[in-house]
């Protein structure tokens, strides 16, 4: 089990991990209330990326990682998620279909 | 029994479908075990109000996983079969939910996930309470809490020259 330090590089190595098998990679979340810990996993059965965190900022950065995900398994690993309040640094695109975004 | 059924794709290896068919009632009676592992497929919306009961009561004791799968809903066969008649296969979001003991899972299409996604934060929100909250003024405390938070803000860049 590898446990990612850097936030970023744990999001940019699962969306990796995703595009690159789509069919197989799941992302999992585990919430303990009792101890106030997130565990994310992110596998494609071959390799596991995983976070662990108390810390509540994370749970805020965790749901704009869920929307990625979200977005990426409805409309497909190809999609640009840059839309998703641009997580995903490496297309920087000017979105034009920003949710919730007043032009 | 097991190798005869075809195995569930999408779902983690622990839930084996058993044939429960060929074991009669009182037999099915010793056995609640098998209900247990039951997969609940529900709808997105009665979905999220499971979850919120979920983290409910989890709050004492227990841990509430949410898995979130691509998967076309359909089996390797069917799959195949459409993807040689050359019919486009249609992927949707499997989420499933579980305490340890009770799995509950609904689909979404791209039409629902939208809707699905800010109900789903809303209650993460709601009940993440027992998350730390930011404390950066108390450094030198002692405490293993704030070291950490220390070690997440500013990653160690022992990047090789």
């Amino acid at each position: 089990m590898v446990y990612i330090t850097s936030w970023d590089e744990f999001v940019e190595r699962s969306i990796q991990l995703f595009r690159a098998d789509p069919q197989s990679s799941r992302y999992v979340m585990k919430y303990r209330h009792c101890d106030g810990k997130l565990v994310l996993k992110v596998t494609d059965n071959r390799e596991c990326l995983k976070f662990k965190t108390d810390q509540a900022q994370d749970a805020r950065k965790m749901e704009k990682l869920n929307n990625i995900f979200f977005t990426l398994m409805t409309r497909g690993p190809d999609v640009d998620i840059s839309e998703v309040s641009g997580k995903e640094q490496s297309e920087v695109q000017p979105t034009k279909k920003g949710r919730g975004r007043k032009q | 029994m097991v190798g005869s059924l075809a195995q569930p794709t999408h779902l983690p290896p622990y839930f084996k479908l058993r044939k429960v068919s060929s074991k009669s009632a009182r037999e099915r009676e010793r056995e609640p075990s098998l209900f247990a592992f039951a997969m609940v497929l529900l709808q997105p919306d009665p979905f999220l109000n499971e979850l919120t009961s979920m983290y409910e009561r989890t709050t004492e004791r227990g841990s509430v996983w949410v898995t979130l799968k691509r998967s076309s809903m359909k089996s390797k066969a069917k799959r195949n079969k459409m993807t040689s008649a050359g019919e486009t296969i249609e992927y949707r979001c499997l989420v499933r939910a579980t305490d340890g003991k009770k799995t509950i899972s609904t689909v979404l299409s791209a039409k629902d996930h939208l809707r699905f996604q800010a109900s789903y934060a809303t209650i993460l929100k709601a009940h993440m309470s027992a998350l730390k909250k930011r404390e950066r003024r108390d450094k030198k405390k002692a405490g293993d809490g704030q070291t950490k938070q220390e070690d997440l803000k500013k990653p160690p860049k022992k990047s090789s020259s």
